[in-house]
This record gives structure tokens, C-alpha cells and sequence, in this order.
């Protein structure tokens, strides 16, 4: 670690750096959108000429798309505005633009939506009481169903000593970025521009492109300062409507949410329902069988990913020799399902651990002892068949059986120690490209992502460069160029900027390295320094300028140049246990053991988390300050996770609480000291083995925090938020039969 | 937000004359501006003028022997650190504590408080256990009503078309004290609450809950349990149970009926004790 710890520190302390909401260019309109007013309902009619009627003011809806994008067509499924019905309570319906943010509200306000209502689906559990039947996987409102198996199922639960059966419930979340969806958009003749706060400007561009039924080519997007991101920017939003705007008005348009309405609107992670059954015989699991009912709002059928992602997730990292599984992703009169740090894992690692320590218990088991002895390790094969490749969960989760045991030594009255685990793999499988640049003044690395708050693309590249070439890491410069410019990535999510996009870097960095060793005749390894201030490269205990071994073709280009890609593995499941539905093998097995102590208020069921630890399987650290930094904001959000944050739904679609003062995430109140613990050396994907470390900080979170409840107070809390009120029910339930130690 | 006038008068009289001369659904009157704001730019209130007591001097606080008065203007934050509200009306210098954040309380007032009329209001209750009274002035003079008759209602309060909150009168310092209960402890709105004080000069418990709709309430029935200086567990248990009987404690999207219920022996209890330990 040489540089500064973060290169655009400065730039944002001094409130420099300019967000997509900053964004205030020449002659532009402010833009607001018209929402529906029911969850579900026809549309008969949207009166546009109040808007129109007022000062400069443009106003567009589904009528006007055919004028505005001639000859082009674009996805049926998703188009800009709907034309005859409302699917959720909220949903754009036209858009407007003005000369002033207030004029602009003043002229969505006037517009009126004619809406004959409709019966709304909101609540999954009422839809299906009985659980949805076989017959149900073709029924419209069912956008993906998964089923799978392996073994005589029967025969393990009718032979079991213990069987266990629970029913869990999680609540819907909001990934709350401090900043709220905002762009720029400006259209000059064929070329669509917009500048916005993304996380990833490749993907904006081709969801655009889909909606409006442009070519790619077209469309320019450039991403501005992220105000973070969360998963919530990881696909377009506000984009094709500013674009529309635009077009319609001949001028820059800026459409930003309020916050509000990136409640009202936002894509969140819904609630869900999970029917767990264990069977446990002489100490071994011999079966589980996992139901899941996931609410995913209006999200297409066809493209729920979560629902076959996850259900892996719900079998958890343990060895589970017979099992069956199978999960129906609902849609409802909600906003589509939208991805939340890690989407639905943490729920997940909540309700498989929570579930598996009462199992434990049930059969007369200590639950650390029983999970320790199901862990994977490397070798194992996962429920659908695929290897186990080097995974240091067991490590971890050693190493917090141990804190855990120390804790409670010295835990007072009231207070209880919870150890839980979860895992993860990172989506290294979706592309990354970028071009390395070396000149006698240093290495240059353009790509394609902004920095969306985590440091992973400004430290995390710059990182792996220097890891790579040893040279300083203030000589390395990360750069960024539009879609038009950059090298194609697929974005910052997935716990994949260091893992995938900085492969790209280090293959490139290999390739330009191993070309100076070619001219050196190097027999051994190539590094670069500095020296006189100047990069040289050294080799075999010497060392030569750079200036000295470039080309004249080179020296006219700009520098030594090189290309990398990373396209990721994949391994594979045995296809012979999916009997329905797409399932998903693991790219790399990454996880996390951690420990919490909390302290718990008896008579008002508040909990308070005291201290905390974390141990992650990382593979390599690339950066210790990123690293230990995406660990620390990973658990102060599954904080919120599992004690506070909550979307409440009326029966008729409304959200109850959209806004800071009623979904409450963490403040530094809450967030108590946390230890963290790298455990290296079980390779990953990543560069130099490195594995991902976006979205794992935050998926042991609820289950630890559980763990710790039950431990102090006995309450065995089968839904989340664990809030004060939950807890207190939990503990009539048990009416303090259950002791904590 | 729509757009409005901001109106600075430098007097309270020429404040009252400002309201007196608009019609009073056009105007706001802007203390910290803490809560108002809100409802500004939600569009909930649509204000043509607001006017801002700034300049007037009322950001003030006297003891009078053992009688407090406050000033309408005066930040919270001042509040709580007078060494002598903290020392003999703690349980007023824990309420004002339990207001947002340390940056918020630099803006919020006392008066805004109150003329707001919050059913969440975590200084209502506190007041109504300590007897405060408001000082108002008007475009007829000034005259001085008890909290507990100047806070009607969610958002109602007894204020008179262009009237103002001058004070709070705080009668006698009393051993107090202001238990809550919330979802997370810091920067959110009690869902439950309990105020009691013991008044030397009467002899007797004065005790208030609040939280839920439609305001926070005294609760008779509950003083006469806890009785004498120095109650028993039966005393408070009896306390308790005038309580849950006898409040017509409701639930919204906050808490559930039952739990809301479920908190006033705990709080009741804790905060008795805390008094207790006073009285020694």
C-alpha cells in the first residue's frame, strides 16, 4: 500500500465530486413522472393537456412513443408507459418536464389517470393458503417455478430419529443509497445520451436499448459519481423516460426521484415465505425438504433469477445427502423484485441457520457441533452435484466457535453470544474487459465502471496492478470513458469488480509484462519500479528504463498497450436432480462465520448488538483497508436487516412507510464496534486467488443476530425484522421455558 | 414545496399584527423549523407565508426559584444543557434528549413543539406530568392555559387564530422521569411512553402516557395507585393496571394494540423507580 488510501477521498470531502443528482447542465428541464394511483386497475385514459396547458412545459405518455421513436418497436413486455393496465400502485403512466422542479411537480400533479381499479394480488400467503399445487406452474402469476431432488426423500424422513418442520417468514427491503436514482439525458439527432448514477453503464445501455427498440449503438451512456448503489442501480431506471423527455423536448432533461418515490418505486427484495423440514438421524442430517413462496412484485415471468438462485441458499452450506426442494417465484401488484446487496441470501442464511439450530436442539444436539460436522469443505459436492471447490468456511467457523466460546465467558446476565454462517459465490461469469496502458510515467487502466462508493474499481483495480507490476500505487491511474469509449463490462455488482474486471486488468498487465521480458531475455519473473522518476522495469536483479525498451510504433501510440477479458468459469450441476426451472452452479464458494453479542431487553423485546466479529473466506486480500471497509458497512446494513428495516404493503398495494422515519435503517447508534478476521489461502477465481467481498459481509448478519437473541432470551424469532415487538412475541410463545446459559 | 413569502417581524407585536393581517390558512409560523419542513415540501401544508420567529427574544431560560420558564424559541439543545433541568427536572432533560438527533435538537424549539401538536410528541407527555402551562399572546392580550387543555388533539392545539407561544411555565422542580420505547433507540419516534413526576408541594404522582393517537394523556386513575411518596410493587402494579384499562391506547402502522399495552408495566415500573432513587 503505497498511494492514498482512497484516490477520490478529497474530491468527495469537499463535496467536489459530482453525483448524477448534482448534475445541472446548460438550458436543461427538470423532469417529474405520473403515477398511478392503484395497484391494479385498467387504464382508460391519461389527459395530458392540463400538463401541456401550463409554461413551458412538455409532457409525454404511451401515445406519444410512436412520434417520439418512429419505426422502432420496442419490448412488449416492459414498454416505457403502459398502455392498458397497472400493474403496481405508483407505476409511471406519463412523464412531464419544465424550466423548474416545481413547475414540473405542479404539472404531473395536474395530469389526470383514468383507472377502472381491479382486484389487487398483494400478499403471497393469501393468494396461495394451500401452497400452490403442481397445476400451478403454468398459471400466469407464477413467473418462475424450481423443483429439485436427489434420493428416497420418504424413506429418510420416515426413518429419521427427529424430524423438525417450520414455517419462516422475511420481510421486504430497500437497499437505501444515499443518493436517489438521477440522470441527464440530452438526444441530438440519432445519438441517445444520458448521463447517469449507475452501476453499470453497459447494462443501462442494452435495457435501454430493449425498451425503446434502439440499436445499442445509439445510445451512449456515462456514468457519473455513485452515490451508492446497494444493487439497486444495477439495471436502468430512470433512464428511458429522461431519454423520451428529451427527445420530446429538444433539450437536456434531468430526471432525479425524490426520496419517496425511490420508496414508492424502487425495486426491492419482497417478502417471502419458507416451509423448512429436517430429518436427523445418530447426529446426521439424512433429508431436508424446503418449500419457497417468493413475492416478486411484477417482475417478468421468465426472468426470476432469485428463485433458483436462492433455494440453494436455503439448503445451506451442509452436507445434505437426500433432499428435495422447490420454490415458486409469485408475481404480484408490487414493483418488480429488484436485487438488495446479496439479493434474498441473508434471508436465507437466516432461516437455514436459525432452522438447523432448532433442529439441533429438537434432537438433543449442540447446534455449533452439529454444523461444524455438515460444513462443506473441499471435495464435498453440494446438493445438486457440483464439486466443492476450495472453500475456508470450516476455518472461519472454527475460529468463531472459538471467539463465541470466549465471549460467553464473560457475557452478563441478559446478554447472549450467536454464531452464524453464510455463503456466497460471486457472479465472476458475467464479462469484463479492460485495456492496460504503460508509459515511462506509469500504468493507466481504462474501463468502463465508475467507482460506486466501495472502492473496488478506484483501489481495487489500482490494487491488482500494483500486486502484479510492484509499482507504486500513486504511479497506476484508474480511468473511466463512456460506453462509446470503454471496454465493455458488465458492471459493479455481484462481488465481481476485483474478481472479474480486475482479472481483465491483471491478464492485460501479464501480457505487457511478459512482452518487456521477451526484450530483456528475462529468465526470471518482471517487475516495475521507479527510479529518478521513472518506471523501469527490472528483471533477473536488473534494471532497465522503460523508455529504453519501448518501440517507436509504441512511443507514437501512447504507451505499451495490452487488452484483457475475463469471462468467468462456471462449474456444473448434475442436471439429473433439476426436475423443473433453472438452477445455477457456483463460479466460487466464498462464506463467512460470524459472531455477535447482543444484549436483550426481556419485558420490551428490544435488542441492542454489543460487539461483533467477523471471519471471511476471501480467498486473497487485495487491499486490507477496502477489504476490512466493504466488511464493516456489510454488517452495520444487516443490522437493518435483521433488527429494523421493513416495506410494509397495505392490502391494496399501498407501501405504508415510504421514507426514512418509518423504514428504519441503522444509524452509528446501532452499529457497535466490529472485529474483522481474513482467513486466506482457499483460492478463488479472482486475481491472485482473490474472491469477492461486496455482498458477503452482509449474509451471516440476521442469522448471527438471531442466534444471540434466542441465546440470551430463549425467543426462537422465525420472522424478520427481529424488531422489538417480534421479539416480544417470540418470547410469550416460549414463556421463558427456553433458558439462555 | 410550493413557493412562499418568509416574513421576519422583529416584535411579537408586530408578529401577531403579520398573522392578524393574512388569513390563517395561508400561514405558518416557523420556529426550528424541524417538523414544519416536512409538511412544507411534502405539499401537506400549502403555506403562502410563513413567518419566522427568529428575531423575537424568546430564546430564553429562567428560573424564578424553583419555577422554570422557556422561552417558545429556545433550541432544545439549550435545554439540556442547563445543568440545573438536568439536576431538578431530569425527567424533562431525558424527554428532550429523546428528540432526534444532537443536530436536530440545535434547531428544534420547545414552543415549535408544542404548537405542532404531535401524537408522537416525546415533550407533550413530559410536560403534562411536570403541570407546564403555555403563555400565549394574541391580538387580545396575553393569557396562559395549562398543556394539557392546549394540546387537543393530533395537530390541534388551543392556539387562537394569530396567537403565539410565548413560554412554558414549569411550576416546581419535581423528581421525574421519561421512559420510551421504539424500534431503534436513536433518530425515531417513540411508539410508547411513559412520563411520571412526584410534585413535592402536592404530594402526589403525576403520570402520562403517550405514543399513540390521537395525544399524549394524564392518566388519574394511575396517580391515585401510586398514592404516598414511596409506592409498593402493588401500588404500581394496581398503577399499571388503571393504565392499561383506562388509556385508550390504539395501534397504527407503528405498533399493535397489544404490545403498546404489554409496555406499560415495564416502563411504568422503571420509571417510577427512577424517581424513586430522587426522593431518597
Amino acid at each position: 500500500m503505497t498511494g492514498p488510501l482512497r484516490p477520490d477521498l478529497a474530491e468527495k470531502l469537499a463535496g467536489a465530486a459530482g453525483y448524477g443528482v448534482d448534475l445541472d447542465v446548460p438550458g436543461m428541464l427538470w423532469g417529474a413522472l405520473v403515477l398511478a394511483p392503484v395497484a391494479h386497475g385498467r387504464l382508460t385514459g391519461v389527459d395530458l393537456a392540463p400538463a401541456r396547458a401550463l409554461p413551458g412545459v412538455v409532457a409525454i405518455g404511451a401515445e406519444d412513443l410512436p412520434r417520439l421513436l418512429p419505426g422502432r418497436e420496442g419490448d412488449r413486455e416492459r414498454p416505457a408507459f403502459p398502455t392498458d393496465t397497472i400493474v403496481y400502485r405508483n407505476q409511471p403512466v406519463a412523464a412531464v418536464a419544465a424550466p423548474t422542479l416545481a413547475r414540473a411537480r405542479e404539472a404531473a400533479r395536474a395530469v389526470t389517470v383514468h383507472v377502472e381499479p381491479l382486484p389487487a394480488v398483494v400478499d403471497v400467503e393469501s393468494r396461495f393458503p394451500d401452497w400452490p399445487g403442481p397445476e400451478a406452474a403454468g398459471r400466469p402469476e407464477i413467473a418462475a417455478h424450481v423443483r429439485a431432488r436427489h434420493g428416497d426423500v420418504e424413506a429418510a424422513f420416515r426413518d429419521a430419529g427427529t424430524v423438525v418442520r417450520e414455517i419462516y417468514r422475511t420481510a421486504s427491503v430497500h437497499p437505501v443509497a444515499l443518493e436517489p436514482h438521477a440522470c441527464v439525458a440530452d438526444v441530438e439527432g440519432d445519438r441517445w445520451h444520458v448521463r447517469t448514477s449507475t452501476q453499470s453503464p453497459f447494462g443501462v445501455r442494452e435495457d435501454v436499448a430493449s425498451i425503446l427498440g434502439l440499436p445499442e449503438s445509439s445510445i451512449v451512456v456515462e456514468g457519473t459519481w455513485v452515490g451508492g448503489g446497494f444493487g439497486g442501480k444495477g439495471a436502468s431506471f430512470v433512464e428511458p423516460w429522461a431519454l423520451l423527455l428529451a427527445k420530446a423536448a429538444g433539450r437536456p432533461v434531468r430526471l432525479a426521484l425524490t426520496y419517496r418515490e425511490e420508496f414508492l418505486l424502487g425495486r426491492t427484495t419482497l417478502p417471502a415465505v419458507v416451509r423448512m423440514e429436517t430429518a436427523v438421524r445418530d447426529g446426521r442430517i439424512t433429508a431436508r425438504r424446503v418449500r419457497l413462496l417468493l413475492d416478486v412484485g411484477t417482475s417478468l415471468p421468465g426472468r426470476d433469477f432469485t428463485t433458483g438462485y436462492s433455494i440453494g441458499f436455503l439448503l445451506g452450506p451442509y452436507r445434505t445427502p437426500v433432499f428435495e426442494v422447490e420454490g415458486y417465484a409469485v408475481r404480484t401488484n408490487k414493483p418488480p423484485f429488484g436485487p438488495h446487496r446479496a439479493p434474498f441470501a441473508p434471508q436465507c442464511a437466516f432461516m437455514v441457520e436459525s432452522h438447523l439450530e432448532h433442529v439441533a436442539r429438537e434432537a438433543g444436539l449442540d447446534p455449533l457441533a452439529f454444523k461444524a460436522d455438515h460444513l462443506w469443505q473441499e471435495g464435498d459436492t453440494t446438493p445438486l452435484g457440483q464439486p466443492v471447490l476450495p472453500f475456508g468456511l470450516r476455518t472461519a467457523f472454527e475460529a468463531a466457535r472459538g471467539l463465541a466460546a470466549e465471549w460467553r465467558r464473560s457475557a452478563p446476565p441478559g446478554h447472549g453470544i450467536g454464531v452464524g454462517v453464510g455463503f456466497w459465490s460471486t457472479s465472476t461469469g458475467a464479462g469484463g474487459e479492460a485495456r492496460v496502458t504503460l508509459t515511462p510515467e506509469g500504468i493507466r487502466i481504462d474501463q468502463a465502471e465508475r467507482d460506486i462508493g466501495s472502492g473496488s474499481v478506484l483501489v481495487g483495480l489500482a490494487a491488482v496492478a500494483e500486486r502484479r507490476s510492484h509499482l507504486p500505487r500513486e504511479r497506476i491511474r484508474v480511468a473511466y470513458a463512456d460506453t462509446a469509449h470503454a471496454p465493455y463490462d458488465a458492471g459493479v455488482f455481484g462481488s465481481r469488480t476485483v474478481g472479474a474486471l480486475g482479472r481483465a486488468v491483471d491478464e492485460a498487465l501479464v501480457e505487457i509484462l511478459g512482452r518487456l521480458g521477451a526484450r530483456l531475455a528475462a529468465r526470471g519473473p518482471v517487475t516495475l519500479g521507479v527510479e529518478d522518476g521513472e518506471v523501469v522495469v527490472r528483471a533477473d536483479g536488473g534494471s532497465r528504463p522503460l523508455r529504453a525498451l519501448v518501440t517507436p510504433e509504441e512511443e507514437r501510440a501512447g504507451g505499451l498497450t495490452a487488452s484483457g477479458k475475463h469471462y468467468g468459469r462456471s462449474g456444473v450441476i448434475d442436471e439429473h436432480r433439476v426436475l423443473d426451472g433453472t438452477f445455477y452452479a457456483y463460479t466460487d464458494f466464498t462464506g463467512a462465520a460470524h459472531v455477535a453479542e447482543v444484549a436483550v431487553d426481556r419485558d420490551t423485546g428490544s435488542v441492542r448488538v454489543v460487539r461483533y466479529a467477523a471471519f471471511h473466506d476471501v480467498g486473497t486480500v487485495i487491499d486490507p483497508f477496502t477489504a476490512r471497509a466493504q466488511v464493516e458497512g456489510g454488517v452495520g446494513m444487516g443490522i437493518g436487516t435483521a433488527l429494523t428495516e421493513e416495506a410494509i404493503w397495505s392490502p391494496e398495494g399501498r407501501l405504508v412507510n415510504p421514507g426514512l422515519l418509518d423504514y428504519r435503517i441503522p444509524t452509528l447508534g446501532e452499529v457497535p464496534p466490529i472485529d474483522v478476521t481474513f482467513v486466506e489461502g482457499f483460492r478463488g477465481a479472482g486475481p491472485f486467488g482473490a474472491k469477492g467481498l461486496g455482498e458477503p459481509p452482509i449474509i451471516p448478519v440476521p442469522a448471527t443476530i438471531a442466534s444471540a437473541v434466542r441465546d440470551a432470551v430463549g425467543a426462537h424469532v422465525t420472522e424478520l425484522p427481529l424488531n422489538p415487538e417480534r421479539v416480544t412475541r417470540a418470547l410469550s410463545r416460549t414463556n421463558g421455558t427456553e433458558q439462555g446459559p | 414545496m410550493t413557493e412562499f413569502d418568509l416574513i421576519v417581524p422583529s416584535t411579537p407585536d408586530e408578529a401577531v399584527a403579520v398573522l392578524h393581517a393574512h388569513p390563517p390558512e395561508e400561514v405558518a409560523v416557523l420556529a426550528g423549523g424541524t417538523d414544519l419542513l416536512f409538511d412544507l415540501d411534502g405539499g401537506r401544508l400549502r403555506a403562502r407565508h410563513v413567518v419566522s420567529l427568529r428575531r423575537l427574544p424568546w430564546r430564553t431560560l429562567d428560573w424564578n426559584g424553583a419555577t422554570l420558564t422557556i422561552g417558545s424559541t429556545l433550541p432544545l439543545r439549550a435545554i439540556e444543557n442547563d445543568p440545573d433541568v438536568r439536576a431538578r427536572l431530569p425527567g424533562l432533560y431525558t424527554a428532550v434528549r429523546a428528540v432526534g438527533s444532537v443536530a436536530l435538537r440545535h434547531r428544534a424549539t420547545l414552543g415549535g413543539n408544542l404548537g405542532r401538536a404531535s401524537p408522537a410528541s416525546d415533550l407533550v407527555p413530559m410536560l403534562l406530568a411536570l403541570d407546564a402551562e403555555v403563555e400565549l399572546v394574541g391580538p387580545s392580550g396575553e393569557r396562559t392555559v395549562p398543556v394539557d387543555r392546549f394540546v387537543e388533539a393530533s395537530r390541534k392545539t388551543a392556539l387562537r387564530p394569530s396567537e403565539l407561544i410565548r413560554a412554558v411555565r414549569i411550576p416546581e422542580a419535581r423528581p421525574s422521569a421519561y421512559l420510551w420505547q421504539r424500534v431503534r433507540p436513536f433518530h425515531d419516534i417513540s411508539h410508547m411512553a411513559v412520563a411520571v413526576a412526584f410534585s413535592p408541594a402536592g404530594a402526589r404522582w403525576r403520570v402520562a402516557v403517550a405514543g399513540f393517537p390521537p395525544r399524549p394523556i394524564l392518566v388519574p386513575a394511575a396517580e391515585a395507585a401510586l398514592g404516598p411518596a414511596h409506592p409498593s410493587d402493588p401500588d404500581l402494579e394496581r398503577a399499571a393496571e388503571s393504565i392499561v384499562r383506562e388509556a385508550p391506547i390504539v395501534a397504527d402502522r407503528r405498533a399493535s394494540e397489544e404490545y403498546r399495552r404489554r409496555l406499560v408495566r415495564p416502563l411504568l415500573t422503571r420509571a417510577v423507580r427512577a424517581c424513586g432513587e430522587e426522593l431518597r
